[in-house]
């Protein structure tokens, strides 16, 4: 048997060949500090979730509900993706998700929409035992995270215990057709070409059950908010003040915690100390 | 478990199809091998569909027996998606359930990839190391980097490097040319080929001294990609060959597949030929599908005749002759089209004067139109000189609209032989541009020109080249670098009328032009301090430290709080306690490094209301162009960061060294490598505009109209490298003599069947007006010109959707779109690299790894069990 640290740098390449494939395939690039989070999501899930990961049976189970139709008349097939842990008296389902685990408790009821569609097609169309479903909740939690960038051993093992990363759903079928209907109006959305941002009320709400508002939680974190109409307008209009403090809405890199974290995991000194050389 | 019965007759009739004879017969055919020949619009892609199903659902076939091999990641997305929706119907009507995530389907290079690590192919089924992929802009950035170029021309016996570009060049393209750029691009091509044709360098003899130091350069190559024991680079073509090796050296690999079904055939090369014959040796069911008057790629290393001798070479192979079966009824166009282009295809003599009796093409398809719709539908422009010839067609285009018969101007694409002319935009391009700039009609032509010389890349650079300066290289003599210099100056200009519009913008390069100044300003100061100190700057970084560089008069307030805030301090003594300290030089480059990124930067700018603008016409699809070249732009400036570095640091920044990495090397190499390296076509195309492509571009698409831009190429003298790999191989193939002239007729032929419901052709009175061919059938064939043309024939274009049906996921599509529809066009339809925020290649990268790691564990628990 492999010992957990032997399995933990084979985690390592895996990872680097898996991000180099999915570079490739799609084209698209991770920062340093986002492959480092991105590495960190890995490990600490084997770290704290050793019991189930071991115990998977069926992995990245692809399911998929075909030969649907939107009220316009697409076709479409919806497609997700679970574990399966089959032991003897029971069978578990859990959706491994990169949300934070505050988030998924607080909407439990997206989660819920989710599975009950997944546990329909593995029970119903595949005809598979299934008991509990369950979030698997990746997104190390940000004290975790301080603990390992400053390298505090004994706070990451209590940080490690307190985490709770399993986040059981109940199980319940009814809402499966409401769940499919909404899916395919967004299918029909999608294909014609309907991408407004949410208005502005939105951004200055809350998120459901969570303390922040939609801006705060899910604009901050996008990267084409300085072009959005709905969040220049919350920005610049409904921020206290009034007025548009145009240099705060752009001087906006997080907390200072996150910028050294960024900068901590960017820096690189074999790539900057290049001599370039003149084009010929 | 016992499931429902069902007959494919049953399933084609819930869908609606009907299979004419020759399709139902390919559908139905299960056993030998099968030579498909599949003709412009013949319903290919459903009789391949339809013949997947057979085989899963009636011939009890596993997912993981079938190889499908297409030529685009697209064309392998449809199919996928297509074969879910029809298993979706199978599984409705038997409760039997079908999961095709294990099937080989995708393009070549996915498959061989996974072949290289596929636990079947290796002794105890064990999984191997997969190799480090390099693109093709990669592997030139590898090869154009001077170190390594000086490796591979000594090792090519050059004594420098001058020498060494001139010897290259004379050899490659018969003239001498001192640049380092056109000999990489040649040695890379020439490698890719040799990689493709399976030559092993040891192997090569030759008297030839120009190709004795080639192949040696080669061979340097090949050993530089060996990091270590464990990890290797390859490129696209040494990618396919490495999954050959693979299969070759494991006695079983014949029997791994029990079908091979391999799409546009006639693109294959020659290291995929064999690659395919190795894998169906065991189970001898190979499907080629293909139509040779439709190759396009030889230019990448694609040989016609794997497709046009395929039943002979099938034979020798595998000991069996194939059956060959032709999809001949064309669905696509109206009648007078597909008589025109196969009128059009045997205008030359495709006999082979050596072999009597055989010919380089198969000569006897006969490809009939499945419309009986006689009216007119290949019109010509009056016979005039260019200007006049794009106005005409300009407005033709414009007019149609109105009528209806266009829904949208993408309706109607524009194709061209080649899109550039020497590095300059063709001239044809750019007449019918400012024709349909006249009319006040935008077209979509990214690939026209340098990518660079786009509005949008032409405004992001040239606002980069406002905060950062540009690289200066006092006199030079190269037209090329004064071109290129050109091209940043007008760039500034073009920001410069920018800023002068938004105040904002201005005041916001200024505020970033201070950050620059700043942060070198504190790195000199640091410096300063470092030497009066005397310390090294290797030496290690201590805590005590901290006081003497916040301390430094004048330093930045930013600076200053860098060094001294908590999470700093801590971090430093941490290390300093754990004795591994950071270097005096780390800490400057940390303190001294600015707090936004390239990317950073660009998402800022999109902010300003030049960009925004851009950004409103896609959110309800009223114009995409300019989001699509936005989104390709930040995936250059990812890139860059990837190679580079993602930090600006004050080091970085000094002394020109990052503007000359990113403009003058690698802005640089992007506006030299030009439209090549890219030709892969976004479809469907933005909304609102004519579409300009290369014939190649628009192979596998079909418009409702198309207008063939050019009815002119030039022929030029085979390919040296063709000529080598004959002489190496003692190969023989279609005369060297006629090469250019049969690809220039298959070339027209792809853009000739394109069109649906109507074909435009210009007659042009000046010099390269049209070929021989074209000029004859200008005099001599039928043809109604566009004054005459009556429009209330013409039928409605319908939309371009082929509804196989799409796959959306519940997380990546559904969720994504509710949490925001904006952010899911721009990150998941469009592409844009984010720079800071988590994204869907975050999850499916954590996601891929989590279940390699179940595999693993699976995997180790078993063992345990034994």
């Amino acid at each position: 048997m492999m010992t957990d640290q032997e399995i933990e740098k084979r985690l390592e390449e895996i990872f680097a060949q898996n991000y180099e494939l999915l570079k490739m395939e799609g084209g698209h690039a991770l920062t340093e500090a986002g492959q480092k989070d991105a590495l960190n999501q890995v490990l600490y899930y084997y770290r704290k979730l050793k019991e189930i990961a071991t115990k998977v049976t069926d992995t990245e189970v692809k399911l998929t509900l075909p030969d649907q139709k939107t009220p316009e008349g697409r076709n479409f097939t919806i497609e997700g993706i679970v574990d399966i842990v089959r032991e003897e008296d029971e069978v578990w389902m859990y959706d491994i998700k990169t949300h934070d685990p505050f988030y998924v408790m607080a909407n439990k009821h997206l989660y819920e929409k989710q599975l009950n569609v997944y546990a329909y097609i593995w029970e119903n169309l595949r005809g598979n035992p299934l008991d509990h479903t369950a979030v698997i909740s990746t997104v190390i939690p940000d004290a975790l995270k301080e603990a390992e960038s400053i390298g505090d051993t004994a706070r990451v093992q209590k940080e490690l215990t307190k985490w709770e990363p399993v986040i059981e759903i109940p199980y319940n079928e009814d809402n499966v057709k409401d769940t499919v209907h909404d899916f395919a109006l967004v299918v029909d959305n999608i294909e014609k070409h309907c991408f407004t941002p949410p208005p502005v009320k939105v951004l200055d709400e809350k998120i459901y059950g969570t303390n922040s508002k939609f801006a705060t939680r899910i604009c901050r974190n996008c990267d084409a908010r300085f072009s959005c109409g709905s969040y220049r307008e919350y920005a610049t209009k409904l921020q206290k003040g009034g007025t548009m403090n145009f240099k705060k809405y752009y001087e906006d890199y997080g907390t200072d915690a996150e910028q050294e974290e960024f900068i901590n995991a960017s820096i690189n000194l074999d790539k900057i100390n290049i001599t370039p050389e003149l084009p010929q | 478990m016992s499931y429902k019965k069902t007959t494919i007759e049953k399933l084609w009739k819930i869908k609606g199809f009907t299979p004419n004879d020759s399709q139902r017969e390919a559908i139905l055919h299960t056993d030998g091998p099968l030579f498909l020949t599949a003709g412009p619009g013949s319903g290919k892609t459903r009789v391949l569909l339809w013949r997947t199903l057979n085989l899963l659902v009636f011939h009890d076939v596993k997912p993981e027996e079938i190889f499908l091999s297409t030529f685009t990641e697209k064309a392998s997305l449809q199919l996928k998606d297509g074969l879910r929706t029809l298993l979706g119907i199978v599984t409705n009507e038997t409760g039997r359930p079908f999961d095709i995530s294990k099937m080989s389907l995708g393009t070549v290079h996915s498959i061989c990839q996974s072949l290289i690590t596929d636990r079947r192919f290796s002794q105890g089924g064990s999984r191997k190391h997969a190799p480090i992929l390099m693109d093709a802009l990669s592997q030139y950035f590898k090869i154009y980097n001077k170190k390594f170029w000086e490796e591979l021309w000594t090792a090519g016996g050059f004594k420098d490097e001058e020498s060494a570009h001139n010897a290259i060049t004379k050899y490659l393209v018969d003239k001498e040319i001192n640049s380092r750029h056109v000999a990489v691009t040649e040695c890379m091509g020439l490698f890719n080929r040799f990689s493709e044709e399976h030559i092993n360098p040891d192997s090569i003899k030759t008297s030839d001294a120009s190709l004795k130091a080639l192949v040696k350069m080669y061979q340097h190559y090949i050993n530089s990609l060996q990091i270590n024991a464990y990890t290797k680079e390859v490129d696209f073509s040494l990618l396919q060959q490495d999954a050959f090796t693979t299969v070759e050296s494991f006695p079983n690999s014949g029997k791994v597949f029990k079908h091979l079904i391999i799409d546009e055939y006639q693109d294959t090369n020659a290291i995929q030929e064999k690659l395919y014959f190795s894998l169906a040796k065991g189970s001898k069911n190979i499907c080629v599908v293909g139509d040779d008057d439709q190759a396009l790629y030889r230019f990448r290393g694609a040989t016609v005749e794997n497709l046009v001798e395929f039943e002979n070479r099938c034979k020798q192979s595998l000991g069996v002759k194939p059956k060959r079966i032709d999809l001949d009824i064309n669905y696509r166009s109206r009648k007078n089209i597909v008589d025109l282009y196969t009128h059009f295809i045997v205008q030359t003599d495709w006999k082979n004067p050596k072999k009597k009796g055989s010919h380089f093409r198969v000569h006897d398809k006969v490809i009939k139109a499945h419309s009986s719709d006689v009216k007119p539908s290949v019109v010509v422009s009056a016979k005039d000189k260019a200007e006049n010839v794009y106005a005409e067609i300009a407005q033709f285009v414009m007019d149609l609209k109105p009528t209806g018969k266009i829904k949208d101007y993408n309706q109607c694409a524009f194709l061209f032989p080649s899109m550039k002319f020497r590095g300059a935009i063709n001239t044809r391009v750019a007449g019918f541009q400012q024709a349909f700039e006249a009319l006040g009609i935008p077209v979509y032509a990214p690939r026209a020109g340098s990518f660079v010389e786009v509005d949008e890349a032409r405004a992001i650079f040239g606002l980069f080249l406002k905060i950062f300066d540009r690289p200066h290289y006092g006199n030079t003599g190269s037209q090329n670098l004064i071109k290129f210099r050109d091209w940043m100056i007008g760039c500034m200009r073009y920001a410069d009328d920018l800023i002068k519009q938004d105040k904002l913008l201005k005041e916001y390069v200024e505020d970033r032009k201070n950050d620059v100044e700043t942060a070198l300003a504190d790195y000199n100061m640091l410096l300063a301090l470092v030497k009066k100190k005397k310390w090294n700057q290797k030496d290690p970084f201590k805590f005590a430290m901290i006081r003497d560089f916040a301390e430094v008069p004048k330093l930045s307030p930013k600076a200053k709080k860098n060094l001294t805030n908590s999470y700093f301090r801590k971090v430093i003594e941490i290390k300093e306690r754990e004795n591994k300290p950071y270097s005096i030089d780390y800490v400057i480059n940390r303190t001294t490094s600015l707090d936004w990124t390239v990317l950073d930067l660009f998402y800022q700018l999109n902010g300003f209301r030049h960009f925004r603008d851009m950004y409103l016409l896609a959110e309800d699809g009223t114009d995409e162009g300019p989001i699509c070249n936005l989104g390709l732009l930040s995936q250059y400036l990812s890139r860059f960061m990837d190679q580079y570095g993602t930090l600006l640091t004050a080091s970085f920044m000094s002394e020109e060294k990052f503007v000359r990495v990113f403009f003058a090397s690698y802005v640089y190499a992007l506006y030299r490598l030009g439209e090549s390296e890219y030709e892969d076509a976004d479809d469907p195309f933005p909304k609102g505009r004519v579409p300009f492509l290369t014939i190649h571009q628009s192979k596998g698409l079909e418009f409702p109209v198309v207008v063939l831009g050019a009815v002119y190429k030039g022929e030029k003298p085979a390919d040296k490298k063709e000529v080598i790999v004959r002489h190496l191989l003692n190969k023989e193939g279609e005369p060297l003599d006629r090469i250019s002239h049969f690809d220039n007729m298959r070339m027209f032929y792809v853009g000739l069947s394109r069109a649906q419901n109507l074909l435009v052709l210009p007659r042009f009175t000046h010099a390269f007006a049209a070929t021989d061919i074209f000029k004859d059938i200008f005099e001599n064939y039928p043809l109604q010109t566009i004054a005459d043309i009556d429009l209330k024939h013409l039928p409605v274009a319908e939309d371009a959707q082929q509804d196989l049906g799409k796959s959306y996921s519940y997380t990546s599509d559904y969720l994504l779109y509710n949490k925001c529809p904006r952010n899911y066009m721009i990150f998941k339809k469009y592409g844009f690299v984010p720079s800071r925020s988590q994204t869907m290649l975050f999850g499916s990268l954590v996601h891929q790894t989590i279940e390699d790691l179940h595999h693993l564990l699976i995997y180790e628990r078993k063992n345990a069990a034994v």
